[in-house]
């Protein structure tokens, strides 16, 4: 499968080659591919969502058969790729074990309790030395009409679920974020200015407003899913906000246990 | 508008190419009229081939007005000696000048082909001899086949000088072997061989002729171009910031002006711009190199 550009950036500086890597959030398998493509010795994906994870193994797995890349090395999944379906706040992989964490587009879709106990969790995973990459999108500009649709999703999550589907943090917030739970700040670098939605985009989100809508009370959730359709409809495509790339390590000697955590 | 060198032909060409081919579309008061028109912009370097319509009788007039301000690129799809020698000839005529500036293989499609141009009896052998008697100054080549086609053709022809293949976010979005120009970009670039990049307004193939027929096609390109100043400038810039040397306009004369007002504002792309107009185009279908007649 084709690596979107957004991921080969965000890997270029880090020691992929040989490494046992964390794709945290699997989503369809863009990052997977990546991380195999640039030689990774093992990759767990892991992801609570079950469609996503047959997704990443039919994308990326060997179903998809051995080729070799321009670069020459190997992008068939092999014996390389584990798909874990998965809560990512309880990682079912021992204290330490990998070398090499990816989140790309994992932390929107976490709320702030969801994400702090995600944080911790990868923390717990990482060997001592080991790199992590945070790649997300910053809070949309004020005149972003996508922030409209976004705003009905989260509505709808609030009614059904009593939580928000989508919560955009900036990059210092997440950059203050892992360094506070023991990460060394690496680099930031801007993935994409502007970020483009395309039209797919906008109809998924607002079938995930429609998903939550059903689960709305009374008559409300039919007049967010309609609001949605609405405006995904009326928007179709817009280019706007950023999606930057955090990458951090974990200071080599400091394990977990020495920090003294629980 | 901002120019750069051709290779190491020596000329600094536009960083935009005017496609002549949308001459062929205008009667030739119209055509007269667009070429003042592109030069006004300070444009350069034309491009023209015996296959589109009869652009090339078309920009004659105007050409040999301006003969000076133009770097003048025609092309031959003929593979054999003699028939490329005729088509120099026919088109030399045609145009009404003494000499093509750069003169291309056109369209390489095919290993077989490659071999018989660059054999006892070839094309290039043609080309040689009309450089040599000062009928043509360089030899370029024109592909929007497989990149890695175009890469034995710089290996195998030493005195290639130009290369014209396509590149668009749309291509540039695809790993797989046959989408890479990039490399051939890349390869050109480290051989000093001027670039020229193709279909860089492509938004992708039409609908198939049942459902839409040609005539009923609203432009006269034989991909769907983007369309919107502002959609032609992405893509404009795109293409320029990639380290071509040249993009060339679309064949439409309606996406004319639009292409000229991208290229004379040009000041560059951030590599994070470069990456979103990728993104945005990931899942698009590329009329490149699929469709490989035109």
């Amino acid at each position: 499968m084709d690596v979107p550009r957004t991921v080969t950036v965000a890997l270029a500086d880090r020691p992929v080659e040989g490494s046992r890597c964390l794709e945290a959030g699997a989503g369809v398998g863009s990052t997977t591919a990546g991380l195999l493509d640039a030689g990774a010795n093992r990759v767990y994906a892991i992801t609570n969502d079950r469609g996503h994870a047959q997704s990443t193994r039919e994308r990326v797995g060997p179903e998809r058969g051995q080729s070799a890349a321009a670069n020459g090395k190997r992008s068939g999944a092999d014996d390389r790729l584990a798909v874990l379906e998965a809560d990512l706040r309880a990682i079912p992989l021992p204290d330490e074990s990998v070398d090499l964490i990816t989140a790309h587009g994992l932390c929107n879709v976490l709320d702030p309790p969801a994400l702090s106990r995600i944080v911790d969790e990868l923390h717990r995973v990482a060997a001592p030395g080991s790199h992590l990459i945070v790649d997300d999108y910053d809070p949309l500009p004020d005149d972003a009409a996508v922030r409209d649709l976004f705003a009905v999703e989260n509505a709808a999550s609030e009614l059904a679920t009593g939580r928000s589907a989508l919560t955009f943090y900036p990059s210092s917030f997440l950059r203050d974020l892992f360094v506070g739970e023991g990460w060394a700040f690496d680099r930031e670098r801007t993935l994409l200015d502007p970020v483009p939605w395309t039209a797919s985009h906008l109809s998924a989100h607002a079938d995930a407003a429609a998903s939550f809508a059903v689960n709305c009370p009374d008559d409300v959730g039919e007049l967010l899913a309609a609001n949605a359709d609405r405006l995904a409809a009326e928007i179709d495509t817009e280019s706007a906000g950023r999606m930057y790339s955090l990458a951090f390590r974990v200071p080599t000697g400091q394990s977990r246990r020495r920090q003294g955590r629980p | 508008m901002e120019t750069r060198p051709l290779g190491k032909t020596g000329h600094d060409s536009t960083v935009m190419t005017f496609g002549a081919i949308a001459l062929n579309w205008l009667e030739q008061e119209g055509a007269n009229q667009m070429v003042e028109h592109v030069l006004e912009y300070g444009v350069n370097h034309f491009d023209v081939a015996p296959t589109y319509g009869d652009a090339e009788l078309k920009l004659g007039p105007k050409l040999r007005q301006h003969r000076e301000e133009i770097f003048l690129g025609c092309k031959t799809g003929k593979r054999d000696y003699e028939g490329a020698w005729k088509r120099l000839e026919q088109s030399l005529d045609r145009l009404g000048v003494e000499k093509i500036d750069l003169y291309q293989v056109h369209g390489l499609e095919y290993d077989e082909e490659l071999d018989e141009i660059t054999g006892d009896g070839g094309a290039l052998e043609a080309f040689r001899e009309a450089k040599a008697e000062g009928l043509i100054d360089h030899i370029g080549l024109t592909s929007h086949s497989r990149p890695n086609l175009i890469l034995d053709a710089i290996d195998r022809i030493d005195d290639l000088e130009s290369v014209m293949f396509p590149l668009n976010p749309v291509v540039a979005g695809k790993d797989d072997d046959t989408h890479d120009y990039e490399a051939v970009l890349r390869r050109a670039n480290e051989e000093n061989i001027g670039t020229l990049g193709i279909k860089a307004f492509a938004a992708g193939s039409w609908p198939d002729t049942d459902d839409v027929p040609e005539r009923d096609r609203p432009f006269c390109n034989w991909y769907r171009p983007v369309c919107s100043p502002d959609e032609i400038r992405d893509r404009f810039d795109f293409a320029a910031s990639q380290g071509l040397t040249s993009v060339v306009s679309a064949g439409d004369p309606k996406l004319v002006t639009m292409i000229l007002e991208a290229a004379a504002d040009y000041d560059g792309l951030d590599e994070a711009a470069q990456r979103s107009l990728i993104e945005a185009a990931r899942h698009d279908d590329s009329p490149v190199p699929e469709q490989l007649h035109h």
